[in-house]
């Protein structure tokens, strides 16, 4: 394994994520205080990412009240050492907001709707995030590094809510081509932002 | 593909292929479903799930920040509120739970009588008006601590759309042939009334409801004697855990009993969430 593909270095715990993890407590207890505290902290981030994947502000805020939700409901299933609140919150946003836009889309290959959303869009997974505090700044310029194509297929995935295949499809090309330039278009993204961060 | 299929047994080379559209939530349900059984049982550590992976959370940070609306904020604290509400009193009640399907919903509720016209005059208000102050004195209480006007809003508005809902039962429930029912919670929170017209024509009247959201939705069942559960439609609840639900024609005789269930989505055959309120049709005395 070279050093690139070492796994990330554990991210330093800053106060905000005691203080995010004192409140997951509390909602795990049930109060509905810690819940508006949480909402208070990271209502515009939630947001914004619901409705950079959406585009429709109903559908956002929809994806929104749904997470916070799941978090008020599942607050005690957080696993403490696997990514900040901050990471596990706005993945289950994200996890939403892609469902919801694949169960708008009329020619994408839904999951049965009969049957309840699958449990990675109610438990992502979380991993632990790249050892830096990030700012938006900083990672647009990673992402402004990558390829044209390989940051055309991330964002498709990221934002656009699109599985390999269909980005395949859109861009008229190979699979194994752009599960290339997801993987190294990740791996190059890791490696700017672990250089920026230090 | 889809989320039906079985899952097919992947390598640990697939898996690495495909770990990229793992981490991006890019992959069909089926071969996220074989990525994960996958990751479960194989020897193989797969850091290169965690390589990649530890990079997604940083493309949040690149969206455009855009304020929510304010009055999100209190949609979720009022349905954080219900949800609450709800556990609150499971957690008072007994043990069993409010497990889903036929069989739980043919364990049916003792056969109830329907106020007499005169019965139903001098309970509506006694019922209704005196629950719902009782509520709003409760809100009222929450705003002096934290100032949750949209949440007074909210219940003023949800005592409202009941009543005037259950006005309209009440003038089904007058006409001649008509059968009615009272729903009952069967673990939790939601009751109400129904009336079902000689055109077989159902009306429903719900209150405390927990919210729905997404793609979620209360179905209504009808289960007469064969015990087979036939949907007769669909609702939402907002914020204020009130439903009004008219089905056009229902197959509802004397003794059919009508259910309610808490549904992912809408449009089911056959029930799969928990029962939550359920009573059985019968004649007015």
């Amino acid at each position: 394994m070279s050093q690139a593909d070492q796994p990330l270095r554990l991210r330093v715990a800053s106060p905000a994520d005691a203080a995010d993890r004192a409140v997951l407590v509390r909602l795990a207890d049930g109060e509905l205080d810690a819940l508006e505290e949480l909402y208070d902290r990271y209502k515009t981030m939630a947001y914004s990412i619901a409705y950079r994947i959406t585009n429709d502000t109903t559908l956002a805020e929809d994806v929104v009240q749904e997470a916070f939700l799941g978090a008020w409901r599942n607050a005690a299933r957080y696993v403490e050492g696997r990514g900040s609140v901050k990471t596990w919150l706005l993945a289950i946003v994200h996890h939403r907001a892609i469902d919801a836009v694949r169960r708008r889309r009329p020619t994408t290959e839904l999951p049965d709707v009969e049957l309840p959303p699958p449990a990675a869009l109610t438990e992502p997974d979380v991993w632990t995030e790249v050892a830096a505090v990030l700012d938006g700044e900083l990672v647009r310029a990673a992402l402004a590094e990558l390829s044209d194509v390989q940051r055309e297929a991330i964002e498709m995935a990221y934002f656009g809510g699109l599985t390999q295949q269909e980005i395949a499809d859109r861009t008229t090309t190979p699979l194994g081509t752009v599960k290339s330039r997801m993987r190294l278009g990740l791996l190059a993204m890791r490696r700017h932002l672990e250089a920026g961060s230090t | 593909m889809n989320g039906r299929d079985d899952v097919t047994p992947l390598t640990c080379d697939d898996v690495r292929e495909m770990s990229a559209a793992y981490v991006l939530g890019a992959l069909e349900p089926a071969e996220e479903a074989a990525v994960r059984a996958h990751l479960a049982d194989c020897e193989d550590a797969h850091e290169e799930i965690a390589v990649v992976g530890g990079v997604v959370p940083a493309l949040a940070e690149t969206v455009p920040l855009v304020e929510p609306p304010a009055a999100l904020k209190g949609r979720i604290l009022a349905a954080a509120a219900a949800d609450l509400e709800e556990r609150t009193r499971a957690s008072t009640r007994s043990p069993s739970t409010g497990s889903l399907a036929a069989e739980d919903l043919n364990r049916a509720a003792e056969p109830r009588p329907f106020p007499t016209a005169d019965e139903r005059v001098a309970r509506r208000p006694r019922s209704s008006t005196g629950t719902w102050l009782l509520r709003i004195a409760a809100v009222v209480a929450l705003v002096a601590l934290g100032g949750w006007n949209l949440l007074l809003q909210s219940q003023l508005n949800a005592a409202e759309a009941y009543e005037q809902s259950v006005a309209a039962v009440l003038d089904v429930a007058a006409q001649q042939g008509s059968l009615t029912a009272i729903l009952t919670p069967d673990d939790g929170t939601g009751s109400g009334l129904a009336a079902v017209g000689a055109d077989g024509k159902v009306t429903l009247a719900m209150h405390d409801l927990a919210p729905t959201s997404g793609s979620t939705v209360y179905t209504t069942w009808a289960i007469g004697g064969d015990g087979v559960p036939v949907a007769l439609g669909d609702f939402t609840v907002g914020a204020g855990g009130t439903a009004s639900f008219t089905a056009a024609s229902s197959p509802v005789t004397a003794g059919t009993v009508l259910a309610l269930t808490r549904e992912p989505s809408g449009g089911l055959t056959a029930p799969t969430g928990p029962v939550v309120s359920k009573g059985v049709a019968t004649a007015p005395a």
